[in-house]
């Protein structure tokens, strides 16, 4: 697809394992269940379980300054984008030429909520809380990240629901390869909240149970230019939908397309790792998995340990694949596929080369 | 694809065509007018969008104007199902794109065969929902949610929502969700994607559908204008929220000339910066260097410029940072700066991408839209902001400014073809 290296340098990930990548990868080698018994003092959702992020509490982990307000999703995305940052050897670049690229479905389903539901209940309906107004539009979490660590470069906030965290890669490949950035931080947050599990809860029909929902933010490093071999190479995103009404199809689609575009044959695939999405999507998505490379080689997803976490989905795959990677020398040089899809029509597929020999 | 013609900074004559991005189709819903005729008019006639605002309950606010999209028949431009089933914001996303494609004179048919890429930019997605939810919260609790709402509240929806529609299946469709500058990330965005080869076809714009959420966070910081939305004005008192979709089909110049299109306008590159600085106010230095980022992209110089766009919001706080900012890049000799919010109101995602239609245009037909509601220039703005009235001109650069919440930058430059 193009002679520039795209290259993972790095990661992090505040999620239902823990804190930093260490935890991730940790829950994934131990195979850890996250979902926990949700404290009903504290949660007013129609859940029994999630999978929280543990002891995740945005004021302790991130201290009392410039926290006042500020909401779980973008406590989530700082403390990843803080660990990420203070891990990173690698990211050698001016934070002029840093971007910062981050998924989301709608910011803070409930920061948005609240500030409404202040206007309706206040005594004049302009009585809400001020320091609630940027965390209630949606790049939020994202501006916030940039002014903790002084990230001026290109900050892109996007929403294209579960396959996020692999169109993110493609945004973030695109300013790399323009020239608009030399580094990119690119992964997606998501967090629980109780509008969100109830939106959740009315989406589906006649209330049906839902797979247990899950929160957290995974980010990674990406540059043309590593000084030390990367953990991965993006080798193509491809994109489509089921306007067609063929989920199916479009998955197997979008594999193909990454497939030909990084030049790589479907027999040589180390692993392909589904979104684990829950009814007709998930299983349309297994389908063409199975269909193209065999079940043998179909990964289980990690939302099977920390639920389904929507937007960070897609991040959440990929951080359980540099996971499996770092366990297993035989995976070096290989390629792998990240697929994801979404109800709302959409699909995606990701190309990686795991540990390019450099 | 070879990574030889990525990095701009040439001027565009010297990029091979099949480098070069034009823009071939307009859809505009708007409060001065709907389609590219219309909207023309309005732009022109210097037409003001404001009235009284329906969208919501505005009982206890003390002033409630804004510029509402008044008629809007989606059911007109969507037929695949109910529009109903779409949230204001996306059914505005929908049309427009559906509205660009024919004013390009792209068949359908055809455009199910090419590979296409969909940005679209919001600031507030489908928070009209969600404020329904919030007054279901208030009256009867969370239990008592709506489905049909509760499953389209995605943002992606926006850029989704067009895909399906169309029926395009080998599609990449984005929400970019960068607040008040999202019309100019998604417009960039398709920019990008169509220089890369990673598309064919981009359909890229923005949407937003007025809501309470947006209004009230607005008033509570003190930014609601009375009356009138006055922007570089000395008597200036604010915004007014808007609504509304703007949204370019985008191909290369290559395409465009194999298919005989019409050319609107080129665009000549972009530029994005984040202030990283303050989650509400704007930083200059930040805003200047988004601004020389985009030219030096575009390969133009300041004095090539012959209009600025503003993001002009009619703010104390976004016109004096903004003017000072153009004045420190262009070294105190700027082009005429224009405003359209004094005429379209802010329609928040979907303002740099109505401001990108009105370059479009402005370029095509040799006028430059004016700031209207204009009494006297504020001294600490020092620009030309073509007061009241549009004036003829031969525009060759133009610049259209986008800033937003969170210091996310993205100024586009557009040029005649």
């Amino acid at each position: 697809m193009t002679a520039a290296t795209l290259a993972i340098t790095d990661w992090s990930a505040v999620s239902p394992f823990g804190t930093g990548r260490d935890a991730f990868v940790k829950g994934v080698r131990q195979q850890q269940s996250t979902a926990v018994q949700l404290d009903r003092e504290r949660w007013g959702g129609p859940d029994d379980v999630a999978c929280l992020v543990p002891d995740f509490d945005v004021r302790t982990v991130l201290g009392k300054k410039g926290t006042r307000s500020m909401n779980r999703v973008t406590g989530l995305a700082v403390a990843t984008s803080g660990d990420l940052l203070a891990s990173a050897d690698g990211l050698e670049v001016p934070r002029e030429s840093t971007a910062f690229v981050l998924g989301t479905t709608v910011g803070s389903a409930q920061s948005t909520i609240d500030l409404t539901r202040g206007s309706l209940t206040g005594e004049r309906p302009y009585h809400v809380e001020s320091g609630l107004i940027p965390y209630a539009v949606m790049n939020g979490a994202a501006g916030q990240c940039a002014i903790w660590h002084g990230l001026r470069g290109p900050n892109a906030t996007l929403s294209a629901g579960r396959p996020g965290g692999l169109v993110a890669l493609n945004y973030a490949r695109r300013l790399l390869l323009s020239g608009r950035a030399a580094a990119v931080l690119c992964g997606a947050a998501e967090e629980y909240s109780d509008a969100r599990a109830w939106i959740d809860h009315h989406s589906r029909d006649d209330g049906a149970a839902g797979p247990v929902l899950g929160e957290g933010c995974a980010l990674f490093s990406l540059t043309t230019q590593p000084e030390l071999p990367p953990l991965a190479e993006l080798l193509a995103v491809a994109s489509g939908t089921f306007a067609d009404g063929d989920r199916e199809g479009a998955v197997a689609r979008c594999v193909r397309r990454a497939l030909a575009a990084g030049g790589a044959q479907a027999q040589q695939v180390w692993v392909a790792c589904p979104s684990g999405a829950a009814g007709a999507e998930g299983d349309a998505e297994i389908a063409a998995l199975n269909g193209l490379f065999g079940a043998s080689r179909v990964g289980t997803p990690v939302a099977a340990l920390i639920g389904e976490t929507h937007a960070a989905s897609a991040s959440f795959e990929l951080a359980a694949l540099l996971s499996r990677a770092e366990d297993d020398a035989s995976c070096a040089g290989r390629t792998a596929v990240i697929t994801s899809v979404d109800p709302g029509g959409t699909a995606a597929a990701a190309l990686l080369r795991l540990r390019p020999d450099r | 694809m070879n990574d030889t013609a990525q990095r701009t900074g040439r001027q565009a004559a010297e990029r091979p065509d099949s480098a070069r991005v034009v823009i071939t189709g307009l859809g505009v819903f708007s409060s001065i007018g709907i389609g590219a005729k219309e909207f023309t008019e309005g732009l022109r006639a210097g037409r003001s969008g404001v009235s009284p605002i329906t969208a919501f309950d505005v009982t206890g606010y003390d002033r409630a104007n804004g510029c509402e999209v008044r008629d809007f028949a989606p059911q007109e431009w969507i037929t695949r199902g109910p529009a109903s089933e779409l949230g204001r914001a996306s059914q505005f996303s929908v049309v427009a794109a559906r509205m660009a494609v024919r004013d390009a004179g792209m068949d359908e048919d055809e455009l199910r065969g090419r590979r296409v890429q969909i940005s679209i930019g919001t600031t507030d997605g489908e928070s009209r929902d969600m404020d329904h939810l919030a007054a279901s919260w208030v009256s009867d609790g969370p239990e008592a949610f709506d489905p049909g709402l509760s499953r389209r509240l995605s943002a992606d929806r926006l850029s989704a929502s067009v895909a399906q529609e169309l029926r395009l299946t080998d599609a990449e469709c984005v929400t970019l969700a960068t607040a008040c500058s999202a019309g100019n990330y998604a417009i960039g965005h398709g920019f990008d994607a169509l220089r890369m080869g990673d598309a064919d076809i981009a359909l890229c714009g923005g949407a937003d559908a007025m809501c309470r959420k947006s209004f009230t966070a607005f008033y509570r910081l003190g930014t609601i204008a009375p009356d009138f939305c006055r922007p570089f004005d000395v008597d200036r008192q604010g915004i007014l929220t808007g609504e509304g979709a703007g949204v370019v089909m985008m191909e290369t110049l290559e395409s465009a000339l194999a298919r005989g299109a019409r050319i609107y306008a080129e665009v000549l590159g972009y530029g994005l910066s984040c202030d990283a600085h303050h989650p509400v106010s704007p930083e200059q230095s930040s805003i200047e260097r988004c601004m020389r980022s985009a030219l030096d992209d575009a390969g133009v110089a300041p004095e090539d410029v012959d209009l600025i766009s503003a993001h002009g919001t009619g703010t104390r706080m976004n016109d004096v940072t903004e003017s000072r900012a153009i004045r420190g890049v262009y070294e105190g000799r700027p082009p005429r700066t224009i405003s359209l919010k004094s005429m379209l109101g802010h329609t928040m995602g979907a303002a740099s991408a109505l401001a990108a239609v009105a370059c479009s245009l402005a370029i095509t037909h040799g006028f430059i839209p004016p700031t209207i509601n204009h009494r006297r220039t504020d001294p600490e703005c020092e620009i030309d902001c073509v007061p009241n009235e549009s004036v003829d001109a031969d525009l060759r650069v133009v610049q259209n400014n986008g800033l937003a919440f969170a210091g996310n930058n993205a100024v586009v430059v557009l040029g005649k073809y």
